[in-house]
């Protein structure tokens, strides 16, 4: 496995991972902070599964 | 060897390429380790499934 170093520049190889790693990250942490349920700064309150459960009726209250 | 130092197409030898091979495995699991524990704090936190 380490003959692949002998086919890619380490340098390169090296730019190129981080800078994709970075842009992947970045891209995540928005496309998360963009949500209600996963934006951890000021994000509006857990509301459980919101999107998966919206047709099931509440529970009646006593 | 006379292809040892001028065969590779990246100009490392393969003394440098297992070199930095072991430092990239090594930077690698610990990467690796870093995700799972963030995500598993995070599945802890809003499990997303």
């Amino acid at each position: 496995m380490w003959r692949i170093w002998l086919l890619f520049d380490p340098r390169r190889a090296l730019v190129g991972l981080f800078g994709f790693l970075i842009v992947l990250a970045l891209l995540i942490h928005f496309i998360l902070l963009s949500t209600d349920r996963f934006n951890w700064i000021g994000g509006h309150a857990p509301s459980a599964a919101a999107s998966h459960m919206s047709t099931l009726p509440e529970p009646a209250k006593p | 060897m006379a292809d040892d130092k001028r065969g590779s197409l990246s100009g490392l030898t393969e003394t440098e390429a297992k070199e930095f091979h072991g430092i990239f495995v090594t930077s690698f699991i610990i990467f690796t380790v870093i995700a799972i524990v963030a995500h598993f704090l995070v599945w802890q936190w809003r499990p997303w499934l």
